[in-house]
């Protein structure tokens, strides 16, 4: 059995185990379980009936696409930027690099607050494109923004060791034997990119789940509009629904899980670490 | 050494558990150089926060130290009226609770919070009163003028959500007993008129935020054209700038708003003294005048006729006793099968 | 490494590439900044020097940073010791404490203090004993910590733990054969080593503390005088129209959230300075 440094402080070792496992059974395990039962109370059933009834339904609905389409764009634009950051040097680019962490560091209600700021129907940008007869602030694109914001590092992060990695010669071997650009991109140079672009954005998706402090300033609260599932779970609390709430929460719970776990899944496979700041 | 491995580990459990015994115990007066401080907590709902915060406290705080010598610290929560009412009774040891509606007031009575007769006193426990008007954009270029006017189609109508905020309960009374006492284009007494009249409008109901404060800033952001809201919401938005007029239906309802000493809070703190006077504080004229600074309608009869003159006569003005008190209201309009639950229903289908 | 394309030689799909990418975090990132920032500065000097010297907007300020610094001490060492016990000890619990070490990031911040609702609060499970204790930890100080805590626990146990995995035990097992203690190997050897990992662990929890919104707000109840945090402050200003107040805070937490990360920037070279 081997302990912290070597032997002879193996009593050290098992204290230093047990004081962890106190602290997070204490601090995560306990509450974590009070959800889980409070949520399945009324088993299976209780929980499928109430996702399915219809604020919550369209709220999980709501949640679920505008993610979606965060995660494609972010998966696009995120394998874009760790693209120029790795492969290219520009004037700004230091500075692309750090704002890329950013959202890690912005708390989530000022993320809401300068959304608001930006597109409320008080600004100039909000003015414009009212009159363009576009709803961004208090509708569901302002959750896609919202969103983005947030979650922007994850894809870049999680590429940018990839490419950092990737060995010029095959690319050259490529080239050499007449590939073109896009066939270059394509057969060489994107698969090993895709297990990380797959798991940066499957994290941002779990991530986009549970958000909250961005979207319930920005998005107007509106149930079967603009009503997602967290701020959904947040009314029900509010509302001395506290089953109600924890049953959904169990659902998007097990769903964020259970994408974790894919994503973790994958970077296991493929060794890379999960891209942090 | 183990010895000084023991000790980094007390210390942090120490630290930690010092830590949390902060804010733990009964609260223990602090001496001052003239008397003692003490802390009274308020749970209201949202509209009168300038109200309390901002002429009733500081009064109510000089007059005590006038009286006794003490300091008194406030600690106050607005959410919306069902929203606070649930937090009281789920654990938020308010001493008082100024909330928009009866109702909310009896759940906790409900919960077992509130043990003497709360409506005791003078004015049945009401001390500020409103009525339910309809916000509109300045100049009213939609020419709204009663509740029909909410119905027409692409109207976007702002009013909050039910099961937080006592506003919007509110609200719906107005419109469903306005159109019940023919105050509308609805038949007298015609209940399927007046439920269609609740649906029409919520129909148009785009953002439904948790309380009616939360409902008249979207409105103030430029969302929706008309916001149905307490007439003082308007006045306390006109006083801090912003522009916009209102429209006083021809029938509406008396919005009361009663305020309570939660007993067992109270008692737990040893504030039982000073959450009495404070809520007697509430009904004496100087306390209603600065209600009214803020928009809400006095029940003291001498702030009453201070005000009447710049206030907008209602031509029916009932009130919820009119409509059967609040038990039979809730009943109706509010319980699972209520008629504000099927017309939310049968209107999720058209998102 | 990979290939590099200097400014000079970006041809006009590569520029288009870069151009699109600046548009991009422009658009999402800055963007939303300068508009808060222009907005706050609008006003001019004077609101905000008022707010300023609001008592509730300092007390804000401070409860954040009280539950920032409990969130770093408690969290550091508990980062400390769990990622040395996870690296480096195998037993039966260390897949549960892997899964439990990462779950915060995955409970949304509503769910986190529903969770602890239901243990401390009314009907929760620790009820009856909290009265016996005379125990207020819901719309309470204790109830903030254990948020606070909840959410920035994995932030320095997996940075640390990363440092860990790298370095392997070689220094300390040449330390202990030389006669060092335990505590000794520790402070002089592991210590040294994971200062990168441990400086981003802290710099990532202080971010985290200082954001901390929707946990916060249902387990705290946004108390006025008493468990109300900046960012809890900030909504509530915007209830009662103290717009000012509002940007103005909300420009602290931007500018402290833009200083961290400075300095998690300044570490990231430091690291790769010192590689």
């Amino acid at each position: 059995m081997s302990s912290i440094a070597a032997p002879g402080t193996q009593g050290h070792g098992l204290a230093l185990r047990a004081g962890i496992l106190a602290y997070v059974g204490a601090l995560i395990l306990i509450p974590l379980s009070a959800l889980l039962f409070r949520g399945l109370e009324g088993g299976l059933a209780g929980l499928r009936e109430a996702v399915t009834e219809s604020t919550a339904w369209q709220a999980v609905l709501l949640t679920l696409w505008t993610a979606a389409i965060m995660a494609v764009v972010n998966a696009l634009f995120g394998t874009l930027t760790a693209w120029a950051l790795v492969r290219y040097r520009f004037p700004g680019r230091g500075m692309i690099s750090a704002l890329v962490d950013l959202p890690f560091a912005v708390p989530t209600l000022v993320t809401g607050v300068m959304l608001v700021t930006l597109l409320g129907p008080q600004s100039v940008l909000g003015g414009w494109l009212a009159a363009q007869r576009m709803q961004v602030a208090f509708a569901p694109p302002s959750i896609v923004l919202a969103l983005l914001f947030v979650t922007l590092p994850f894809v870049v992060r999680a590429v940018e060791p990839v490419l950092m990695e990737q060995d010029p010669a095959e690319e050259e071997a490529a080239r050499t034997l007449g590939a073109g650009t896009w066939t270059v991109f394509l057969r060489v140079l994107l698969p090993p990119m895709m297990p990380a672009i797959l798991s940066g954005t499957i994290r941002s998706f779990a991530r986009a789940l549970g958000e909250f402090g961005s979207i319930v300033v920005v998005s107007g609260n509106i149930p079967y509009r603009t009503l997602t599932a967290p701020i959904y779970i947040f009314g029900e609390i509010e509302s001395g629904q506290p089953a109600r709430a924890a049953a959904v929460s169990v659902v998007l719970l097990a769903a964020a899980l259970a994408l974790n776990l894919g994503a973790r899944g994958i970077e296991r496979i493929t060794g890379a670490r999960h891209g942090q700041a | 050494m183990l010895r000084q491995f023991r000790l980094r580990a007390v210390v942090t459990i120490a630290a930690l558990a010092a830590t949390l015994a902060t804010g733990c115990g009964p609260p223990s007066p602090e001496a001052t150089a003239s008397g003692k401080v003490r802390t009274l907590t308020l749970g209201a709902y949202t509209t009168p926060r300038e109200a309390y915060g901002k002429a009733i406290i500081p009064a109510f705080q000089r007059a005590w130290k006038e009286k006794t010598g003490e300091e008194v610290r406030f600690q106050e929560s607005y959410l919306g009226s069902g929203a606070q009412a649930r937090a009281i009774a789920g654990g938020f040891e308010a001493d008082v609770a100024a909330l928009s509606l009866e109702a909310d007031i009896e759940k906790l009575a409900g919960a077992g919070l509130i043990k003497r007769d709360w409506k005791a006193g003078p004015h049945r426990g009401v001390v500020t009163r409103s009525i339910v008007v309809i916000a509109v954009r300045e100049g009213n270029p939609k020419g709204i003028r009663d509740w029909d006017d909410l119905r027409r189609p692409g109207l976007q109508v702002l009013t909050p959500n039910v099961r937080t905020s006592g506003g919007a309960m509110w609200n719906v009374c107005a419109m469903y007993g306005a159109a019940l006492r023919g105050g509308t284009t609805a038949a007298k007494g015609d209940t399927s008129a007046a439920e269609a009249l609740l649906r029409d409008v919520l129909r148009n109901a785009s953002v439904m935020d948790k309380g009616a404060r939360e409902s008249i800033i979207s409105f103030e952001k430029g969302i929706g054209d008309a916001a149905i809201t307490y007439e003082n919401e308007v006045l306390v938005g006109r006083q801090s700038g912003r522009r916009y007029d209102y429209v006083v239906p021809h029938s509406t309802i008396l919005i009361e708003n009663p305020v309570a000493v939660v007993d067992v809070y109270a008692d737990r703190h040893g504030n039982r003294d000073l959450a009495d006077a404070f809520v007697a504080f509430l009904t004496t004229p100087e306390a209603q005048r600065a209600f009214a600074d803020y928009g809400l309608r006095p029940v003291d009869a001498t702030a009453k006729r201070e005000v009447a003159a710049r206030l907008p006569k209602v031509s029916d003005l009932f009130t919820i006793g009119d409509l059967g008190g609040w038990p039979r209201v809730t009943a109706t309009l509010f319980a699972p099968q209520g008629v504000y639950e099927r017309v939310m229903s049968s209107l999720k289908a058209k998102p | 490494m990979a290939r590099l394309e200097g400014a000079r030689s970006l041809s006009p799909g590569q520029c288009a590439v870069v151009l699109t990418v600046c548009a991009y975090i422009g658009l999402v990132l800055v963007l939303p900044i300068v508009a808060l920032v222009s907005r706050a500065v609008a006003q001019g000097p004077a609101p905000l020097l008022a707010a300023a010297g609001d008592p509730a907007a300092r007390g804000g300020l401070v409860l954040t940073l009280v539950l920032a610094a409990i969130a770093v001490l408690a969290n550091g060492i508990a980062g400390v010791v769990g990622a040395l016990v996870m690296v480096r000890q195998r037993f039966l619990a260390r897949r549960v404490l892997d899964a439990l070490v990462d779950m915060p990031l995955a409970v949304s911040p509503v769910m986190t203090g529903l969770a602890f609702l239901l243990v401390f609060g009314r009907g929760g499970w620790l009820e009856p004993a909290l009265g016996l204790l005379h125990l207020k930890v819901t719309f309470a100080f204790p109830g903030l910590v254990l948020a606070t805590l909840f959410v920035t626990f994995p932030f320095t146990l997996r940075e640390v733990a990363y440092v860990l995995a790298e370095l392997g035990t070689d220094e300390e097992q040449a330390a202990v054969t030389l006669g060092a203690s335990a505590w000794q190997t520790f402070w002089l050897i592991t210590l040294p080593n994971i200062r990168f990992g441990l400086g981003n662990g802290i710099v990532l929890t202080l971010a985290r503390a200082l954001g901390e919104f929707g946990a916060v707000l249902v387990i705290g109840g946004a108390i006025s005088g008493k468990t109300q945090t900046a960012t809890i402050f900030i909504y509530n200003a915007v209830e009662e129209r103290q717009e000012p107040a509002a940007y103005a805070m909300a420009l602290v937490l931007a500018f402290a959230s833009i200083a961290l990360l400075v300095v998690i920037e300044w570490l990231k070279r430091r690291r790769s300075a010192e590689n």
